[in-house]
């Protein structure tokens, strides 16, 4: 896109929109000198993850209709390639996360010239079936990934440029200013895919691949710089997530469950749009992070429904934590059932509805 | 040579239950064309009704199927009434992901009431085996396999010699012409996905003597059910059990041969290499 196109979309928004979104990202950028408490960074840094995992698959699944169920591959391939070369070759995770997204370009390619083969749900069959492959691979290569013992990060070398030390990633605070880095890149590429020639090309596949087809699009070629895309972006996140968390293990970065999360943070939020998957991770990380820290479950011995000595409620204290999975099932079937076009899409009708 | 029978015996006899498992699928995937992918956690919930079964009133697990059957039966009734009908005519990928909320909340819910612990079911014969021409034959394994044959026999009755029976097959061959008809293909469905169900769960009751039982299990075997129904062709009754046996021997000759570790890699790639060079299966498409 060239300056004078950007210029005009510029001036297309309302002052409103534009202060509206300076003040979001003054508010972003000055949180952490305000807020001290890790906790509620924690959070934050979370709040990045998701939307990092969401608006990448948002590219692939959203734009060009292509529903990946095996995104872990590339999360996982991040993952590990970043804390690999850190451990064994002590490789600085700045430098390894790019080698990481390289690495992720290959395995794409391959995935891609595999999947694209096939479409509806044969395509999210073998999407799963790669993913499950190189989960498998990554146990079963005990001398290159350490199995299921996983990898533990002992010490996080500080970023340098030159001779003056920028960050030691001692805190949480330099993993929230990478996360909100790396959000708002992903939030930049969407923007910028949704109003290119590219992204045009993606949403002409998604809606209809014959049709698009015979319109001179190569189908197989823009499926894969989609993918390209998406997983490069999932590789981002899945390093940061190694990085951040300092352990990993094939069942926390490559299994079936976080492909599905990453497809529900899209789905719940509104799949196709800039900030549904924004909108996802603000719905779904403060439901799970409540119910795995047992708040919901205080927050019903306070109605006095259940008091906490009694059985259920020693019960709900015990059990709830473990299920905070459980929520991403919940609200997965009442946004299909009920909101097909995710939260942000219900949340506009309802709006367009109040204007009438 | 003794190392090949044996573990083609032993791959015969878990793949009976996975023909099970694949014709459930199928059955589903052939009535609706919607890709259960809450299969392998209503097997994981018919695993845990044997259990509870079984510690609460003592029931033999392979006695309990008795119960098992029509429960499930009723349980995949309503999940069709009350949530696969709203989205029959919906997006494919809104489909899939139902199932998969679906599949989650029974996880979720198993893990709320038993927590994710490994349950073990023992009883006298678990461990027990039986001799034959100097192969041994895991007992439970044997039990199973049988079971699962007499039950394979009487769904074959059902679908080919009864009057719902061959609705069920009218239904899936057209739907709309079926209609015309006058086939109540609502209720079809409802029967199709109740039928499906408790398949799946009788697998689960099968299998519950010889796995672990915990709530995750049921990635594990929604995955296998894709790979076995692929590989018969999506909606054929006969492709599933000929992919079930397919799939338990491929796995028990990839644990021996290769090493256990590999053995689910042996079968996604196969599952790969059917998708791509064969993608209709051994038995063509939705003939059941």
């Amino acid at each position: 896109m060239n300056m004078k196109i950007f210029l005009a979309n510029i001036a297309g928004y309302s002052p409103v929109k534009i202060l509206l979104t300076i003040a979001v990202l003054a508010f972003l950028f000055l949180f952490p000198h305000f807020v001290e408490n890790p906790y509620a960074l924690h959070i934050m840094i979370l709040l990045f993850l998701s939307t990092i995992m969401g608006e990448s698959w948002n590219i692939l699944g959203g734009y060009t209709g292509q529903y990946s169920v095996g995104h872990a591959a590339y999360f996982g391939t991040g993952a590990y390639i970043t804390m690999m070369l850190m451990q064994y070759r002590q490789v600085p995770p700045w430098y390894g996360v790019w080698a990481g997204a390289a690495v992720v370009v290959v395995v794409a390619l391959v995935i891609g010239s595999i999947c694209f083969r096939l479409r509806g749900p044969y395509f999210v069959l073998a999407s799963i079936a790669v993913a499950e492959i190189m989960r498998l691979s990554a146990l079963n290569l005990k001398d290159i990934t350490n199995g299921a013992e996983g990898i533990l990060a002992t010490e996080i070398p500080p970023l340098k440029i030159g001779a003056t030390v920028v960050t030691d990633f001692l805190s949480k605070v330099p993993f929230y200013y990478t996360g909100l880095t790396f959000a708002l890149l992903t939030i930049a590429v969407t923007y910028l895919v949704q109003h290119s020639k590219l992204g045009y090309y993606f949403q002409a596949i998604r809606e209809d691949q014959d049709a698009a087809h015979s319109l001179g699009i190569n189908l197989s070629l823009y499926k894969n710089i989609s993918l390209v895309i998406s997983a490069i972006l999932t590789s981002l996140a899945g390093s940061f997530y190694a990085v951040y968390i300092g352990f990993i293990d094939p069942s926390t970065v490559f299994p079936l469950d976080i492909s599905v999360q990453i497809v529900l943070i899209c789905i719940i939020g509104g799949i196709g749009t800039i900030f549904g998957p924004v909108i996802g991770a603000l719905v779904l990380v403060p439901l799970s992070e409540a119910l795995r820290s047992n708040m919901i479950a205080e927050a019903i011995f306070k109605t006095g429904m259940v008091t906490e000595e009694s059985g259920p409620g020693q019960f709900l204290k015990e059990n709830l934590a473990h299920a905070h999975a459980l929520i991403y099932g919940i609200l997965v079937v009442i946004v299909i059932l009920f909101m097909p076009d995710g939260v942000l899409g219900f949340m506009k009708k309802l709006l367009a509805k109040r204007m009438k | 040579m003794i190392i090949f029978f044996q573990s083609l015996i032993s791959g015969i006899l878990v793949g009976g239950v996975y023909a099970l498992i694949g014709i459930g699928l199928t059955i589903i995937f052939g009535v609706m064309r919607i890709i259960n992918f809450a299969h392998g956690d209503i097997l994981m919930v018919g695993m845990y009704l044997t259990y509870g079964l079984f510690t609460l009133l003592g029931i033999d697990p392979f006695l309990s199927i008795l119960i098992t059957i029509p429960l499930m039966f009723l349980y995949g009734g309503f999940l069709q009434k009350v949530f696969i009908n709203r989205v029959l005519n919906a997006l494919p990928q809104n489909q899939i992901l139902l199932t998969i909320g679906l599949g989650l909340i029974m996880s979720n819910t198993m893990m709320l009431i038993y927590t994710s612990d490994y349950k073990i079911l023992t009883t006298p014969y678990s461990s027990s085996s039986l001799k034959i021409l100097g192969l041994s034959i895991s007992e439970p394994l044997a039990i199973s396999f049988v079971i699962t044959a007499v039950i394979t026999a009487m769904l074959y009755w059902f679908l080919m010699k009864t009057d719902t029976g061959q609705a069920i097959r009218a239904t899936a061959q057209n739907r709309e012409a079926a209609q015309l008809m006058g086939i109540n293909v609502k209720r079809m469905s409802i029967i199709a996905f109740g039928l499906g169900a408790s398949l799946a769960g009788t697998a689960g009751a099968l299998i519950s003597p010889t796995y672990y039982i915990f709530p995750q299990i049921g990635s594990t075997f929604t995955l296998k059910a894709f790979v076995i129904t692929v590989l018969g062709g999506m909606g054929s009754v006969v492709g599933a059990t000929l992919g079930g046996i397919i799939i338990g021997v491929a796995e028990s000759m990839g644990a021996v041969y290769i090493s256990s570790g590999w053995k689910d890699v042996v079968v996604f790639v196969l599952f790969l290499l059917v998708l791509l060079f064969k993608p209709s299966g051994l038995m063509g498409k939705t003939r059941m």
